[in-house]
């Protein structure tokens, strides 16, 4: 599973084991979706990187299976291999911001370009910003950073973050609007050539540049823009009259939008921005099971039922999203439930399908690049590698090698209004705890079908303590129930396959509120459950010594109520832990066994 | 109809109550539960130690419940509100095999309570499908659900339900009763002989008082009372004679008693209750001075399955009890929210029953493995039963 979506959720976490559960049985021999898996997170496939030569083996191994089942290419194909190009790093190749023929700064201590930015020269005069934040006129709060400021053809100068001492309903607006891309956006539109970005000396992280981070590195943005240090800060505030950088953040960080930005007079700046991006190839692999009974009407058009999976996962864990902890960074991430289990799903799926009735073709499909963006699936829509108009459904397996208790969450329902009789019908005779959720907004590759139209199902089985880090093994996956995931899959597909009408697809409107969301300085150790769906935000554990734990929460319960703001979901959540301050003293409501209790908590800053 | 039935008994309690319980109302809007209150019981048991492998069986549609099965096992007859066209329960039966499923009653009308015959094709169910206006009536509901306002859900005790089977082999529908009153919640005998059922017949078959004019509207249930009958709808015979709602009848598995819960006067206590097939020996069975309903035995016939709210308002919790309730029942559930209407497979080894603990729904029909050994080891290990001092009135010998 990728982690971008609630990538900032689970930065501030690390996943535990829920339910604090023993493991499921040691792997008894003679399950058949065992091998695969074990050949998938072996060692000597070194954690199938996107790009890498363990994810070639992968393929191969892919491949072999497809082979053997008696699939063959995509319709028009030649290949069970589809290639992709991607953006596998970005680094900055040596940015340099010029004061003046006598002052330049170079190195990433004092420079370093925000990860988004092309790679341009910039030079104008210097308008200071404020904290460079617009936010529209729908939140009933005016605040326009650049209201009484023009910007055009000249660098802006803004602070990161947002005002420190408003209360807590104005974070809760303003915090929406500071992310950096958000900020980068609104100085451009307002003409201006570049932006600098400064952490004040009042905020966390105060005079620090921004590390480049892979996130948001996946393409140019065409804005041209850094972070600066807090000396480079200084020296540009020398040109300010009797004001200093923290007494300016001070009066800022009233909240007050009346407080103006200002020119900095006698000064020009050249921003040299050098971000380099290396380019390279991955590939999907798919595999096509063509109708075996009498095809659907041909005025159907719907000529296509999907199952897929990922296979690529984190290779050493060394591009950020490793959740490894200090004593086993840099080792193999097996990635044997994220997501060989999903793999082995898709394959023995196939079989089974191999000797079903089909009136509808079959493909089978394992994506690359996921863990770097759903690289892979989004690709393979936008390239409409097969017409996406004409795929009845996709089924989705990611992490699906955990089953606790006869739990299986079933996501996206909300994609078709067919799923549920679907999902009933084929669950009577397998037999899981089925958790039925409607959301299709998830970090998987589900995103990238339900985003072209495509009703889809995504099978997961829950998150856990070994989570993308290196002890995700094959020795800890329970083969019983991922080959009853498999066969719950298998009876879907068929029947999807062999429906007279094709599914409807609805479109589920999005919760997420508008606005870019600040990268969340907060940390509190709690570890969401996605596997449920409550009123609230369940929590599957806490981080040990976290503030959470010191609070007293624990897993199993539900926060209703964050720093004054009530939770119904996870992205209240986010929003609300966006927009609490780090070190002050916030209140905690929370549902436990059907009572509600109230707890302060103290949120320390992130690492 | 049970868990309709339910709904109206939480009403009636919370309005008798003063109205203390706004909160609580405003959670069972729409039979939607919200967070309960569990109590401690000193507890000895864990869910786990009775039902494991437990599971979801229901998921289409807004609510399902009653999963009552066929002899062999094989098939499960449930009510359940999953066609646009009906906002009201109508009939499936659902192969456990195959896990397709078919609606056997008509598709119009409200309908509840389904039974298997033991040894025919026939299915038995309680339905409104002769009311001339039962599509008018759906059409109502439909406008109101769409125009966005809430109230609750409630059982209305119809009083057209009358008790019907469906022949599965040929599709003919055959109406048994046919009295004025709300006719429903039948089960048949072991051996497929007879039929016992709840009926508010007595509401409307002679002249009633001022008083009981009044109870009638405020709420008809207060007249129920057990019947039996033959198969075929002959002989209609009344067992029981207490005022307060007798209902929800069931056969014990040798066919010798019939287990059914009876709500005292004011329609907030209940309790499991066994009788003879000709009404004497009514014996009260469970004493938790709280609302244990829809009792069910287990296939040995050494113990009967009941719900009751003794934790907590809408905290309904499964429980077991001696078939003689010499002994403290035993919690079976302990999970969140309502847990209800247990029936144990005709091997004894599956526990279905009703539970919202998928959240954010009205109930689904759940599967569990049952541990029948452990069942026997805790009855035996129970305390002697508590009493509340509040014995239910016997009569009707």
């Amino acid at each position: 599973m990728v982690r971008r979506l609630f990538a900032q959720v689970f930065l501030t976490i690390a996943v535990l084991g829920p339910y604090g559960l023993a493991r499921p049985a040691v792997a008894q021999d003679g399950w058949r979706t065992q091998p695969h898996v074990e050949a998938l997170a072996a060692d000597a496939l070194e954690g199938r990187l996107t790009g890498s030569d363990g994810a070639r083996v992968a393929a191969d191994y892919i491949v072999e299976q497809l082979r053997a089942l008696g699939a063959t290419f995509l319709p028009g194909r030649s290949d069970f291999r589809l290639p992709f190009e991607f953006t596998a790093g970005v680094n900055d190749a040596g940015t340099l911001l010029t004061l003046d023929a006598a002052t330049g700064w170079n190195v990433s201590d004092n420079v370093q370009a925000l990860s988004f930015s092309d790679s341009a020269v910039a030079e104008g005069e210097v308008v200071f910003a404020g904290y460079g934040l617009v936010v529209p006129d729908s939140q009933d709060f005016g605040y326009d950073s650049y209201a009484t400021l023009d910007v055009t053809d000249k660098i802006v100068v803004v602070l990161r973050y947002f005002p420190e001492d408003v209360d807590q309903d104005l974070r809760n607006v303003l915090a929406r609007y500071s992310g950096l891309r958000y900020k980068a956006m609104a100085a451009r539109q307002r003409g201006a050539k570049a932006l600098l970005v400064l952490t004040g000396p009042r905020s966390p992280n105060a005079g620090l540049t921004i590390p480049m981070t892979f996130d948001t590195a996946i393409s140019g943005s065409g804005i041209v823009g850094a972070s600066i240090s807090g000396a480079v800060g200084d020296a540009l505030f020398e040109y300010v009259p009797d004001r200093s950088v923290e007494a300016t953040q001070a009066e800022l960080d009233t909240g007050n939008p009346h407080v103006a930005g200002f020119q900095i007079d006698g000064v020009r700046l050249t921003l040299d921005v050098k971000v380099t991006r290396e380019s390279r190839s991955g590939f999907n692999v798919a595999g096509y099971l063509p109708p075996s009974a009498t095809p659907v009407s041909s005025t159907d058009g719907k000529s296509y039922v999907m199952l897929g999976a990922h296979y690529d996962h984190l290779g050493l864990g060394l591009q950020g999203n490793s959740l490894a902890r200090n004593s086993e960074r840099g080792e193999i991430h097996n990635g044997a439930d994220d997501n060989a289990s999903g793999v082995a799903a898709v394959i023995e799926a196939g079989r089974a399908l191999t000797a079903a009735d089909r009136r509808r073709g079959v493909i089978l499909a394992f994506w690359s690049g996921e863990e770097l963006g759903l690289l892979g699936s989004a690709n393979f829509v936008e390239t409409e590698a097969v017409p996406t108009g004409q795929i009845s459904a996709y089924l989705n397996f990611d992490m699906v090698g955990r089953a606790r208790d006869n739990r299986l969450a079933l996501q996206a329902v909300g994609s078709s209004s067919a799923w549920h009789g679907l999902i009933e019908r084929a669950n009577v005779p397998v037999g899981f705890d089925v958790q039925i959720q409607l959301d299709p907004y998830l970090p998987t590759d589900v995103m990238s079908f339900n985003g072209a139209g495509i009703p889809s199902l995504n099978f997961f089985t829950g998150s856990h303590t070994d989570y993308h880090r290196p002890s995700d093994d094959a020795s800890a996956v329970n083969y019983e129930d991922l080959d009853r995931v498999a066969r719950l899959g298998t009876i879907i597909a068929r029947n999807v396959a062999n429906r007279d009408t094709p599914l409807d697809f609805v479109r589920v409107e999005q919760i997420e509120p508008q606005g870019q969301r600040a990268s969340v300085r907060a940390f509190t150790g709690t570890i969401p459950d996605y596997t449920a769906e409550v009123e609230g935000l369940l929590l599957g554990g806490v981080i040990e010594g976290g503030p959470a734990a010191k609070a007293g929460l624990q897993e199993g319960d539900v926060i209703i109520e964050f720093a004054g703001q009530s939770i119904t979901n996870i992205y209240d959540y986010t929003y609300a832990l966006d927009a609490v301050k780090v070190d002050e003293l916030i209140t905690v409501i929370f549902m436990r066994a059907g009572d509600r209790h109230e707890v302060t908590m103290t949120p320390t800053a992130r690492p | 109809m049970e868990g309709g039935e339910l709904e109206m008994r939480r009403r009636r309690a919370a309005d008798a109550r003063t109205r203390m319980y706004r909160l609580a109302i405003a959670a069972m809007v729409v039979g939607l539960l919200g967070p309960v209150v569990t109590g401690q019981d000193g507890d000895l048991y864990t869910e786990s130690d009775f039902l494991t492998r437990t599971r979801r069986l229901t998921i289409e549609g807004k609510r399902a419940g009653e999963g009552y099965y066929r002899p062999d096992g094989a098939k499960l007859v449930f009510q359940s509100e999953r066609e646009p066209e009906n906002p009201f329960y109508q009939i499936y039966v659902l192969d456990l095999e195959t896990g397709d499923s078919r609606r056997i009653s008509p598709g119009h009308g409200k309908t509840t309570c389904a039974f298997f015959q033991p040894g025919s094709s026939l299915i038995m169910y309680a339905s409104t499908q002769h009311d001339p206006e039962s599509k008018a009536l759906q059409a109502a509901e439909i406008a109101f659900r769409e125009s966005g306002e809430e109230r609750r859900y409630a059982w209305d005790y119809d009083p057209e339900m009358e008790i019907y089977t469906f022949d599965q082999d040929t599709g003919k529908y055959t109406r048994l009763t046919d009295v004025r009153g709300y006719d429903a919640e039948g089960s048949y005998s072991p051996d497929g002989e007879w039929l016992v059922f709840t009926s508010m017949r007595d509401a409307y078959n002679r002249e009633l008082t001022s008083d009981e004019r009044k109870q009638l509207e405020l709420d008809p249930s207060y007249f129920a009372e057990i019947y039996i009958m033959r198969a075929d709808g002959l002989g209609q015979r009344r067992l029981t004679d207490v005022v307060g709602y007798d209902g929800g009848p069931f056969f014990s598995p040798d066919g010798s008693k019939i287990v059914w819960r009876r709500f005292d006067e004011t329609g907030l206590i209940a309790d499991v209750w066994t009788m003879n097939l000709d009404g004497s020996n009514q014996q009260q069975i469970t004493d938790f001075h709280s609302m244990s309903w829809a009792p069910y035995f287990h296939p040995s016939g050494e113990y009967i399955f009941f719900a009751s709210n003794k934790l907590g308002f809408t905290n309904f919790e499964v429980y077991i009890v001696d078939a003689s309730g010499a002994k403290e029942p035993v919690r079976i559930t302990y999970t969140d929210g309502f847990d209800g209407l247990p029936v144990p497979s005709p091997d004894g080894q599956v526990l279905s029953w009703t539970s919202n603990r998928a959240g954010g729904q009205a109930g689904q029909i759940f599967l569990g493995r049952w541990n029948h050994n452990k069942a026997l080891e805790a009855l035996a290990a129970a305390p002697p039963r508590r009493t509340s001092g509040n014995q239910g009135a016997a009569g009707g010998e």
